[in-house]
């Protein structure tokens, strides 16, 4: 992937990724390279990728490459983005009906950047869960289908 | 009878010749409880040509207000547990002729100014036009409420038969791939029902568990929607919603001969240890004590002195160093000749300079 974001594709990079990455948000973009959504979304992370740099960490996995936490993660619609903070799993109220990710593209860059402040704000206080300030207009919506049916 | 109590002042005796009513304390008292009453009744005075009608919150809608007039507690709004008809409960109360005879009791017991008294009651007349207008606003707010209730049923109904749809789609394709590739009769008309449910064209070759559905997403391009990459069947090892152990935390069993020796030892090695004790041991020191960012393994050359033996100093180090250096060599130069000419040892006087 271009737009220099690191990129994963074993299982063992990205243990390793969860649990070396100390002290600032991890930012884990599932999806495939060649998906138009998934452009816009590695295009705002790749901008913002610098600014962040010591809030944050940026890596992309492919989802067809590592099938074990496409499965974990329960990831249907492409690009998922998953955040974790010192080996833990961070979850966000989107307003949507998923928390522990973040389903579509960014609208703008200050969305994403409002949302790893966030996430680093409510991580260095202790909280594992955080509300996201991003407007809920912006939110891209999404069916999520249930196991059950 | 007990003794006089007048509830206003919150006293029962008083001094004076004349009675206490006419005093200062008495009237201004009087003056702020009045304002403050009068206050609470315009509000509800505003509502008698446009009574204001809410769905009910249990929360906020049962309250009390105190009628000075009356001596007694009456309750604010009208309310039947499904919808509130606000301040209707004091328009109601102040309509009684109870609180009519009290208010005239209190305006004549605490001598109050007359020309307000008006503002404290409310007629007969007041009162039917303020019900045929509740009534109305009832109506409206009851229609309301059945449009609303039904809108959101069509929405509920919309999102399950689109997940009924999607549901549907997920297993026709995977019996349609089982099939003989040749056309068969019913291919044609689940083809037909499926693309017309769907604006995107579901034919077989295209068909791999791959498509769009339709989303709304307000701030989208025209067009985008997410994709679709298959349901993911956790079920055998467990996904982050049911709370399974993540797969970072979970032994790889492609880590062979490798792994295990790594996983002999956990946590850090004895050197590390000892170096972070040491380092939490300076987190306690002051951070602006002198040589606190001393860079310890910085290179220092053979000769380094720290203030090469002078007592008085000021001035830059550089300058104590030059003139040491330039002791040295008439040191260095007084022995040598010494040397050369005597032969022996001599001690020398080191020069004593200022």
């Amino acid at each position: 992937m271009s737009f220099f974001l690191p990129k994963l594709t074993t299982k063992k990079d990205i243990d390793e990724v969860i649990k070396g990455v100390a002290e600032k948000v991890l930012v884990l973009r599932f999806g495939r390279d060649d998906d138009s959504v998934c452009l816009q979304l590695d295009e705002i992370l790749s901008k913002t990728a610098h600014d962040l740099s010591n809030m944050a960490s940026i890596y992309i996995v492919d989802v067809d490459k590592t099938p074990i936490y496409t499965r974990y993660f329960d990831i249907s619609y492409i690009p998922s983005t998953v955040f974790f903070f010192n080996g833990q799993h961070m979850k966000v109220d989107y307003g949507s009906p998923d928390h522990t990710k973040f389903v579509g593209s960014f609208k703008t860059k200050q969305d994403f950047i409002d949302l790893i402040e966030v996430i680093y704000r409510g991580a260095m206080r202790g909280k594992m869960i955080v509300q996201s300030p991003i407007d809920p207009q912006n939110i891209p919506k999404y069916d999520l289908l249930y196991h059950g049916i | 009878m007990g003794a006089y109590y007048c509830a206003i002042c919150n006293q029962t005796t008083f001094c004076g010749k004349k009675k206490h009513i006419f005093g200062k304390n008495h009237q201004s008292r009087l003056r702020v409880v009045l304002l403050k009453f009068t206050e609470k009744v315009k509000e509800a005075r505003r509502t008698l040509k446009k009574p204001q009608v809410e769905k009910f919150d249990c929360t906020q809608h049962k309250q009390k207000f105190w009628c000075y007039c009356c001596g007694l507690e009456v309750e604010r709004n009208v309310t039947d547990d499904n919808m509130t008809v606000m301040y209707g409960g004091l328009l109601e109360h102040m309509a009684t002729r109870e609180h009519r005879n009290g208010t005239y009791k209190f305006w004549w017991d605490n001598k109050a100014d007359p020309k307000l008294r008006d503002r404290v009651l409310i007629t007969e007349e007041e009162t039917e036009r303020f019900k045929a207008e509740v009534a109305k606003v009832l109506e409206c707010f009851v229609e309301k409420e059945d449009e609303y209730i039904k809108q959101q049923a069509d929405v509920i109904r919309a999102q399950e038969k689109h997940r009924q749809e999607v549901f549907q789609c997920l297993l026709e394709p995977n019996e349609e791939r089982e099939s003989s590739n040749g056309p068969s009769s019913t291919d044609p008309s689940v083809e037909v029902s499926v693309s017309s449910q769907f604006q995107s064209q579901v034919s077989e070759q295209q068909v791999r568990g791959r498509f769009d559905p339709i989303i709304e997403a307000p701030w989208t391009l025209a067009g985008h929607s997410l994709t679709f990459i298959g349901y993911q069947d956790s079920s055998s090892s467990g996904n982050v919603h049911t709370g399974a152990v993540p797969p970072w935390l979970q032994d790889d069993p492609l880590e062979g001969p490798s792994g295990a020796a790594a996983q002999a030892e956990i946590g850090p090695s004895l050197q590390d240890f000892l170096k972070q004790k040491e380092q939490e041991k300076l987190r306690k020191l002051p951070p602006n004590r002198v040589g606190a960012n001393f860079d310890h393994s910085s290179h220092t050359d053979a000769n380094w002195l720290p203030s090469f033996g002078r007592v008085w100093n000021s001035g830059r180090r550089w300058q104590s160093r030059h003139q040491f250096r330039q002791e040295e060599g008439q040191k260095n130069k007084q022995k040598r000749k010494r040397e050369h000419e005597t032969g022996g040892s001599k001690k020398t006087k080191p020069a004593a300079q200022f």
